[in-house]
């Protein structure tokens, strides 16, 4: 059996009330979606596992290491292997896209010092966003291109575990290319672990999508989507059943 | 009745005397927090990170000291102007007197706070906008889930471009301050300028130059602490605005206090 991308034990959440303790982990190659109400921990959850919020206990485990004795040094390196999209597209505004994207591969050096330009380009041109782009500022982008980019500078990097708490752009910069093409043909050969809260009614769920059911800052359920539909919670029950997450 | 309210009333006073104690204390322990966070990245810095800190500390440098050497320069003629009136008003023409009076006045404390209040209102506000900006729309928040240090990546780059650039932007400032002086002393006092350059030079000893030195240094970190500290205490995009000249006050009120504590050491 594969090792456990992402591992949490015993994770508390910060809210009130205090919720209550929830195991959870995730394994290479599987999109687990967020689903819940609104303030029911999915964001949190995700911020949490990002390092950005402290949970009042638990114990996280990243790539098979635990996280809470790294010291700053070996944190940025476990970090690195890790893209966040957060709710705002977090660009830097003055900066070019170019400047944008390959700041994470000049920083954990992810490829050599002379080759980034050509990374950059190369990676762009995969993903079919627009080359001329890159010369542009980010403040001057559009909501769906800072969209797109801030999910390229997350992937660029090639991330083992991807978190997304944001809107996730319907429709791909370029002509007669869908979301789920570029779902297929970019992200699923990555082989990462991903962890989506794309906010209420954002994605389809199929049956045999993961879900994770979060209610009042804990895990009620995790599983797939036709596993859960016979669940004895009634709140778990609905999500399992709902066509969209 | 009357009694308790009196007894309230003198606690509350009370409780604000001990605030007014307690904020500034509270405030500089903050800093001193901020400023050790600061020194602890930049000994984790990975080598990825070196070339970052050269490129921004230059780009720093660029910005607070080049970009403003003209502004100085023109600010210290008319200040060096202005110094030069109440002395020839009052008819000071010993050049040694002079000289003496513009080592106390304007090398030892007015220029480093001039240059302070520039360099706090101009670069100093311009980090907090940029670095508040980058709070609010998540990008801080982004860069550090991916392992990027905003310590070391951020703040330390600036601390070092603006303590190098003050220190440039003083000596500019002090030049343009002679030489005004200088000119308008020898337009009403026929002091030739060579004397008076010489007499002011001769003052620069190591201990002054090193006291000056460590006190604009001094004030210049005090600023890019407090500025970034400032911006990454920033929630949201409107919380920019009241970041700016609360970061704006503070940082120039401390740069006051450090001019008074060198000019106690000095003098004192």
């Amino acid at each position: 059996m594969a090792e456990a991308r992402l591992r949490v034990r015993d994770w508390v959440l910060d809210a009130q009330p205090i919720p209550e303790p929830f195991d959870f982990q995730a394994l290479p190659g599987e999109l687990w979606l967020l689903v819940g109400r609104v303030d029911s921990g999915r964001r949190e959850l995700i911020r949490s596992i990002a390092g950005l919020d402290r949970p009042l206990a638990g114990y996280l485990e990243l790539f098979g290491q635990a996280v809470e004795p790294l010291r700053a040094r070996a944190l940025g390196r476990l970090r690195s292997q890790v893209g966040v999209v957060l709710e705002q597209s977090g660009l830097v505004p003055a900066w070019s896209v170019f400047e944008n994207l390959a700041l994470l591969l000049h920083y954990h050096r992810l490829a050599p010092i002379g080759a980034v330009e050509d990374y950059v380009v190369n990676f762009v041109e995969s993903c079919r966003v627009p080359q001329t782009l890159l010369p542009r500022r980010a403040s001057e982008l559009s909501p769906l291109e800072s969209a797109w980019i801030a999910l390229l500078r997350a992937l660029i990097i090639k991330p083992r575990l991807l978190l997304v708490s944001a809107y996730l752009p319907r429709e791909t910069l370029a002509v007669n290319y869908s979301v789920w093409a570029f779902f297929e043909e970019v992200i699923q050969p990555m082989n990462m672990t991903i962890l989506v809260d794309a906010g209420p009614g954002a994605l389809p769920i199929g049956s045999e999508t993961r879900l994770l059911v979060m209610d009042q800052g804990t895990l009620r359920a995790a599983g797939m989507a036709q596993d859960l539909s016979d669940h004895p919670d009634a709140l778990v029950r609905h999500y399992a059943g709902s066509e969209y997450a | 009745m009357a009694v308790i309210q009196w007894v309230s009333r003198f606690w509350r006073g009370v409780e604000r005397l001990s605030r007014m104690v307690i904020v500034p204390l509270d405030r500089l322990l903050e800093e001193l927090g901020f400023l050790s966070i600061v020194l602890v990245s930049v000994g984790l810095a990975t080598r990825g990170e070196w070339p970052f800190l050269a490129r921004y500390t230059g780009q720093q440098i660029y910005f607070t000291a080049v970009q403003r050497t003209y502004i100085f320069t023109v600010v210290g003629l008319i200040i060096g102007a202005l110094t030069a009136f109440p002395l020839i008003v009052l008819g000071i023409r010993d050049p040694q007197i002079l000289g003496r009076i513009m080592h106390l006045m304007i090398y030892h404390q007015l220029g480093p706070i001039l240059a302070a209040l520039f360099v706090a209102g101009l670069s100093g506000a311009a980090i907090t906008a940029e670095l508040g900006e980058l709070r609010a729309n998540q990008a801080l928040d982004h860069l550090t889930a991916m392992g990027v240090n905003p310590y070391s990546f951020f703040v330390f780059p600036r601390l070092i471009g603006m303590a190098l650039s003050l220190l440039i932007l003083n000596c500019w400032l002090n030049v343009g301050v002679t030489v005004g002086a200088a000119l308008m002393l020898n337009l009403y006092h026929n002091i030739p300028p060579t004397v008076f350059l010489r007499v002011c030079v001769a003052g620069l000893t190591p201990t002054a130059l090193t006291l000056t030195g460590g006190m604009i240094v001094m004030q210049a970190t005090h600023i890019v602490l407090v500025q970034t500290l400032r911006a990454f205490q920033v929630r949201a995009y409107v919380d920019i605005p009241r970041a700016l000249p609360n970061a704006f006050t503070q940082s120039f009120i401390g740069c006051l206090l450090i001019s008074l504590l060198f000019s106690l050491v000095r003098y004192g």
